[in-house]
């Protein structure tokens, strides 16, 4: 029984020396493409956010008193147009229309530093959904006065307000950085 | 009993008689020894042999702050020109052609292609002469490496086209400028961006350049 242990073990060491001699025989082949050279670098890069936000987005209308609503670039990246879907209910009864008009410095007496603004668009009717756009410049963080002025209101009519700022047509012109 | 006996009595013979054959043979061998020990003769030969480096190293082009930080938020449109050379320090010559890996960390909208047709990308051109950073103007030839090229197709090694050998004598170097730029065109809804957005993310961009070493030289000297 020792003496087939010891067979064993023979047996063994020289299988093993055998697999030693075929490794140490293999060419390197990993070797064989020869020397690599490798370089690192890092460049990091944060990419703009856009939007604006209406401080109002809802004005419902039952008689012809002007509404305003405060318009703010919410990104990081400054625009040079913001567009506004507004959609105009359908009342009950009437034909109201409606015109939106914007300022650059907050309403007063329902006028834009003594006048009556710079409109957007064209007149809105009811029951419908108009895009309209401006191309007013807003830095970041910056405000525009919004005012939506109706005509002919006889029922409760409601007026939404969804902006939309587009890329990259409604951002600022692209830049170029060499550094 | 006695068979066992005799058997091993035979044995013992047998040992005497192998122990003495071995004595001869040795007492042999030790006397042709000293005979060829007098007739030995010796050459020698020396063959000295320095191995080879080649080491990529890269470094910032001219007054450029090579790959480091973009600080500005970047819009679509918006590119960001970093200039570097690619250097060969070692002593061998590397061979014409190198590979490019481009991994972001994290890896999001800006890097994995997950935002169909929008995020980063990269163009390489080497300018034969050092690039004049603060116009981004090459005054000699430019030639382009890399077509542009959405960075979410570069995180496996991708081959760089007309990338010259960059000998191992001292100068000789590749300038590069490389362009980073931002694909988009998605609208933000009520100050909101869309659900698969690439707005407002940050990624570490990591270049990875490999080469190999020129071609074997067979010397018969």
């Amino acid at each position: 029984m020792q003496r087939r242990t010891h067979r064993n073990a023979g047996r063994t060491a020289a299988l093993a020396a055998v697999l030693l001699c075929g490794v140490a025989l293999v060419p390197p082949i990993a070797g064989a493409a020869g020397l690599g050279g490798k370089a690192v670098g890092n460049e990091s890069v944060t990419a703009a956010k856009w939007g604006v936000t209406a401080s109002v987005t809802t004005m419902t209308f039952t008689t012809t008193a002007d509404q305003t609503s405060t318009v703010t670039n919410n990104g990081t990246v400054a625009l040079v147009a913001e567009s506004y879907s507004v959609t105009v209910s359908n009342p009950t009864g009437g034909s109201p229309t409606f015109k939106v008009f914007q300022c650059a410095v907050a309403w007063s007496g329902n006028l834009c530093s003594g006048t009556a603004g710079t409109q957007v668009g064209g007149t809105l009717a009811k029951n419908s959904t108009t895009t309209i756009t401006s191309t007013t410049a807003m830095a970041v963080s910056g405000l525009l006065y919004l005012q939506v002025e109706p005509t002919g209101v006889t029922a409760s009519t409601v007026v939404t307000i969804s902006t939309k700022i587009a890329a990259p047509s409604q951002l600022r012109a692209a830049v170029k950085t060499n550094q | 009993m006695s068979k066992h006996r005799h058997t091993a009595m035979k044995g013992a013979s047998y040992g005497k008689i192998a122990v003495s054959g071995l004595l001869v043979t040795s007492v042999g061998l030790l006397a042709t020894a000293g005979v060829y020990a007098g007739l030995s003769a010796t050459a020698t030969g020396a063959e000295s042999v320095t191995s080879g480096t080649l080491n990529l190293t890269l470094t910032a082009d001219g007054t450029s702050s090579g790959f480091s930080n973009f600080t500005p938020k970047m819009a679509p449109g918006d590119t960001d020109n970093v200039y570097v050379n690619l250097n060969n320090t070692g002593t061998l010559a590397t061979a014409a052609g190198m590979t490019l890996a481009v991994v972001g960390t994290p890896s999001n909208a800006l890097t994995n292609g997950s935002v169909a047709g929008e995020g980063l990308t990269l163009t390489a051109t080497q300018c034969s002469v050092a690039w004049t950073v603060a116009t981004g103007v090459c005054s000699g030839t430019t030639t382009t490496i890399l077509a542009t090229t959405q960075v979410s197709t570069l995180s496996t090694a991708s081959a760089l086209s007309n990338v010259p050998t960059l000998a191992a004598a001292t100068g000789q170097l590749a300038h590069v400028q490389f362009s980073l730029g931002l694909v988009a065109t998605e609208t933000s809804t009520n100050g909101v961006a869309p659900g698969s957005t690439i707005q407002g993310l940050t990624t570490s961009l990591g270049f990875t350049f490999t080469e190999q070493q020129r071609t074997g030289v067979a010397t018969n000297q």
